[in-house]
């Protein structure tokens, strides 16, 4: 009996303890995104934001919560319901279990798997099924105009996103993502920000941007003339967990960003007192820098036409990130940077 | 660093697929008016290229990549015909291309691909390269016959030589995974090996695997019981695309088959000359009686094509030296006439429109007595009347089944084409004495009448070269013996 | 070890009824789902080998590309499948037929399994124990050396396989205005807008 609670009972509770320990904190920092990005866009364009409830509009989220919490759950009767209340759940499902191989910091990471970048490339694939099934089983034309628009757009840009994956799994030699920060150690010059991977950076950043249907990509649930896409029959809980997922999704976006091009948990300067700040709280930096980014851009560009949008990820980045493939390859061979021959 | 695998031997193969992939480039930003036949002509000079790179590396047996790639005597020769039939139905499809509205820059390409296709077939030493060359040239021949997407018999002819060929692959890839399940590998020498020592007598999953193997493999090449595509899709492929239908992939196929069936499965002759010899005797007997009725002269030199392809299994059943160079003669006399006679089919065009019927050739000899004549001379030759190039091609294989002791085969093999040249015949009978119509379109182009020539002549003069020919298919075969 | 075999035997039955429900299912679109629940479960018994690069890649290829473009042209479908099941039933004794001959071949040979004696030789792989390289690079050392022949052909197969594609479904309409980007990017201000001063009350 005890051998059977030392095996299985314990190692599964403290598993289970800290999926809680990422799971709670992500939850929490979805919900202020959503006033962050209010807060934000707000100043931008000189407006104040939501300043009502709470302090400065802290507890607006709450409050957002709270209501699609209480709203009634419609499904529509032309519907499929089980594809109907499953589409929302495997989008959030999908945007949880990908942080499962993310490490924050050195050895601080709930499943430190050999091929952990696959993994995430993976389940980042695969967020298209929520989108696809919800615009379909809807059974409404808007919602899935918007789930085709958003399926065509992810799976173009996931390509692109692959070869970029590629370079930088090319250059370091691994695909296990601790790994890839650890090549990243010692001062920010060494990040992969800077140098050879830039570009790749420039394009895998606006591929997350695609992948995650924000703006200037946001075609998937353009309000204007697809009264806001695949989500259009979903209300209360079922509508939240889109939401959520979505914006579990951008920040996970943001934490590959960081892991892959922006040293992960690293500090930028390899020395005192920077080092005395714990690996986390760079890691944290650095993403809500990236989400920073993701908001900036959504205040400052027009929506791309579709037809752009695709020009862009198929006659733009892939031959580009196809381009840097083999030079990082040829580099790797060649450039003295040869790893486990 | 680890090492780079050998892959000298592999250069024609490789500098054809290198040039393929250029061509594309050329074709994307070329002109659009220019592009079509800028391609084409580069085609055909690079063509001509690797058959130059193919004589050069004619030094002998040689393994590349591993041993999955092999080069030596037999696969120079099986690709030196595969690239003259290839080169030869580019240049015949010139005037064809611009007038049927198939002019893309793709189509020669294509035509490169295949060739590709061919010679790694051809070279195969391993049943996945043998597989994996078969699908580059079965996937181009599909696209190749459906090119004319705006006709319905041509998109037809590609749907059904797709779904067909889909099956045959699968035929064909059972039967690999039988063998490999069974003997552990898929290397033809290690094979080779394993097979050789047993007397003859291999497990019941080999033979198998055998049986589904030479069923797929006679799938490409047309063989009865697995001919029915053959008909429909030389009729309605584009003529050109017939013409290279006809010569290549039949060659490659052949060569495949001879290679796979001699060298790793050369232990178990005793075990698939039974299959072979009912494929051949099924084949000569439908190619001679099913052609008879024919009116469309597409669809006659499909059965036309069935039965020659009997004929050729004739020597694969012998099983022998003399077998295999029956075989290597036979598929070189069978290009040089089936190039010269859809040569002349390509002819026959009136008012712009290209014509197919077997009555539409009636009485040419007096509207073009030389096109008549230069059929006249190929349908002889197909008949296997001495001393034409045909019957060189049909003494040797009937040769080497009577030294196997195969006789029933061989007599078979005569009165099937006593009976097919009944057809052949009648075709002489409609140009020479039948009332005469109207005049086919002129003139008929120089690379046509050019390639009708030479073929004519090397078809009636046969018997002067066929002493070089019949060396090089000598140490051709002896290749195929020595390993 | 328990937990292991638990997985294996969820997995296995999961994909294998899967399956079963890929054939079955009266609504194409949840016979691609199904499709794809046995791709997932495939991957975890990919896992349980220890063979996680191609768990990834099978998920990845398959569930994220391949399943995807399958489900876009299912769901935009318009076929009657009721009528086209209905030729189901008159084919099923032919199919049945086929089908029990290849069983009994399979048998007849199964019972008569012999392993050729060097074959034991030959199949054992060029392939370093897993303890000591990562799957991910004993695949990449046999495909990009070893089999480097059939990896860059089946890549030209590819090849030909998207130009037939394109040969055969693209075509150039007529009067399609496309976007030039060079002559947007280049276009100057003093070409497009004139600045006109105009006196009040006169008009341009």
């Amino acid at each position: 009996m005890v051998e059977f609670l030392g095996i299985y009972v314990y190692p599964t509770l403290w598993t289970v303890f800290y999926i809680a320990c990422i799971v709670g904190p992500l939850l929490g920092s979805v919900a202020y995104l959503t006033l962050a990005e209010r807060k934000v866009i707000g100043w931008m364009q000189y407006r104040k934001g939501p300043n009502v409830v709470g302090p400065f509009g802290l507890l607006q989220p709450m409050a957002d919560g709270l209501k699609l919490l209480l709203k009634e759950t419609i499904i529509p009767s032309g519907a499929n319901r089980i594809m109907f209340v499953a589409a929302p759940m495997v989008t959030f499902v999908l945007s949880l279990i990908a942080w499962a191989v993310i490490p924050f910091d050195s050895g601080l990471v709930l499943a430190d798997i050999n091929v952990g970048i696959l993994y995430l490339f993976a389940i980042s694939s695969l967020g298209v099924y929520g989108i696809i099934m919800a615009g379909w089983s809807s059974n409404s034309k808007y919602a899935f105009l918007g789930a085709l628009r958003s399926a065509a757009q992810m799976v173009s840009y996931e390509v692109s996103m692959g070869f970029v994956i590629i370079t930088v799994l090319l250059y370091v030699g691994s695909l296990n993502l601790s790994a890839i920060v650890e090549a990243q150690s010692g001062g920010f010059w060494n990040w992969h920000f800077f140098g050879l991977l830039f570009p790749m950076f420039v394009v895998f950043f606006i591929s997350t941007l695609a992948e995650t249907n924000r703006a200037p990509f946001d075609l998937p649930e353009a309000e204007a003339e697809l009264v806001s896409g695949y989500n259009v029959e979903y209300s209360s809980m079922t509508f939240a967990m889109f939401f959520l997922g979505e914006y579990a999704n951008m920040i996970l976006m943001c934490g590959m960003t960081s892991l892959l091009f922006l040293g992960g948990w690293m500090s930028p300067f390899d020395f005192v007192p920077f080092t005395w700040v714990p690996g986390p709280i760079w890691f944290a930096v650095k993403i809500a820098f990236c989400l920073f980014v993701f908001l900036w851009i959504r205040a400052t560009f027009p929506r791309y036409r579709y037809d752009q949008l695709m020009r862009l990820g198929w006659k733009v980045f892939l031959p580009l990130s196809l381009l840097w493939v083999v030079l990082i390859a040829g580099y790797v061979v060649y450039g003295g940077k040869a790893v486990g021959a | 660093m680890t090492e780079m695998p050998i892959i000298l031997p592999a250069i024609p193969e490789i500098f054809l697929a290198i040039c393929g992939m250029g061509l594309m480039m050329v074709g994307v930003f070329a002109s659009k008016e220019r592009a079509s036949s800028l391609v084409s002509i580069l085609s055909i000079l690079v063509l001509i290229v690797t058959i130059f790179l193919v004589v050069m590396m004619n030094k002998g047996e040689a393994l590349a990549f591993n041993g999955l790639f092999v080069t030596d005597h037999f696969a120079v020769y099986m690709k030196l015909l595969v690239l003259i039939g290839s080169t030869v139905a580019l240049i015949m499809s010139d005037g064809f291309v611009k007038r049927e509205n198939m002019d893309r820059f793709e189509f020669p390409i294509l035509i490169v691909f295949a060739c590709v296709g061919m010679m790694m077939m051809v070279s195969a030493n391993d049943l996945i390269s043998l597989y994996i060359g078969l699908e580059l040239q079965s996937l181009s021949l599909y696209v190749l016959a459906a090119m004319q997407r705006d006709n319905l018999r041509s998109t037809e002819a590609g749907l059904k030589y797709f779904v067909l060929g889909a099956l045959s692959s699968g035929l064909l890839l059972y039967g690999c995974s039988m063998i490999y399940g069974f003997a552990g590998t898929t290397s033809f020498t290690t094979l080779a090996a394993e097979l050789g020592g047993h007397d003859g007598h291999g497990s019941v999953g080999v033979v198998v695997g055998i049986v589904f193997l030479c069923a797929g493999l006679a799938f490409k090449i047309s063989a009865v019981p697995f001919h029915m595509w053959a008909p429909d899709v030389y009729e309605g492929a584009p003529t050109p695309v017939t013409a290279f239908f006809a010569v290549a992939p039949k060659v490659a196929a052949i060569a495949l088959f001879l290679r796979v069936l001699m060298e790793p499965f050369g232990g178990l002759v005793d075990e698939w000359r039974q299959v072979i010899i009912a494929i051949s005797i099924a084949s000569m007997l439908l190619g001679a009686f099913a052609a008879i009725a024919q009116t469309n002269i597409k669809r006659l030199m499909a059965y036309s094509s069935i039965g020659h392809v009997g004929y050729a299994l004739v020597g694969i059943a012998a099983g022998t030296e003399a077998g295999v160079r029956g075989v290597l003669l036979y598929m070189t006399i069978y290009l040089v006439m089936t190039v010269g006679t859809f040569a002349c089919i390509l002819c026959m065009r009136r008012n712009g429109q290209m014509v197919e019927n077997i009555d539409d050739l009636s009485g040419l000899s007096k509207t073009h007595p030389k096109i008549a004549l230069a059929l006249m001379i190929f349908m002889f030759s197909l008949a296997g009347v001495p001393p034409l190039a045909g019957f060189f091609g049909k003494l040797y294989v009937f040769l080497a089944a009577i030294e196997a002791e195969l006789f029933t085969l061989a007599i078979i093999g005569v009165l099937s084409s006593v009976v097919g040249s009944f057809y052949y015949l009648r075709i002489i009978k409609i140009m020479y004495f039948d009332d005469e119509r109207d005049a086919f379109d002129m003139p008929v182009g120089r690379s046509l009448s050019a390639i009708m020539t030479i073929t004519s002549v090397a078809t009636v003069l046969f018997f002067i070269i066929l002493t070089p020919v019949l060396d090089g298919a000598s140490l051709a075969a002896a290749s195929l013996f020595s390993g | 070890m328990i937990i292991q075999g638990l997985a294996f035997y969820l997995f296995a039955f999961v994909a294998v009824a899967a399956g079963v429900m890929v054939i079955s299912s009266r609504n194409p679109v949840h016979s691609v789902l199904f499709l794809i629940l046995a791709f997932f479960n495939a991957a975890g018994l990919f896992v349980l080998m220890g063979a996680e690069f191609l768990a990834m890649i099978l998920v990845i290829v398959y569930v994220g590309a391949v399943a995807v473009l399958f489900l876009f042209v299912v769901m935009m479908l318009d076929i009657n499948y009721v009528e086209m099941r209905e030729g189901v039933l008159q084919y099923l004794p032919i199919g049945a037929l086929i089908g029990i001959v290849l069983l009994a071949e399979l048998a007849v040979i199964g019972g008569s399994w012999v392993v050729l004696p060097l074959s034991e030789a030959a199949s054992a792989m060029p392939t370093p124990p897993i303890d000591q390289v990562t799957n991910t690079n004993a695949l990449g050392r046999l495909v990009y050396t070893h089999y480097i022949y059939l990896f860059q052909a089946a890549g030209l197969i590819l090849l030909v396989a998207m130009i037939g594609a394109i040969v055969l479904t693209l075509r150039d309409r007529e009067g399609v205005r496309r976007q030039r980007i060079s002559d947007q990017v280049d276009r100057k201000v003093a070409d497009t807008i004139e600045i006109v001063k105009v006196v009040p009350g006169s008009g341009v």
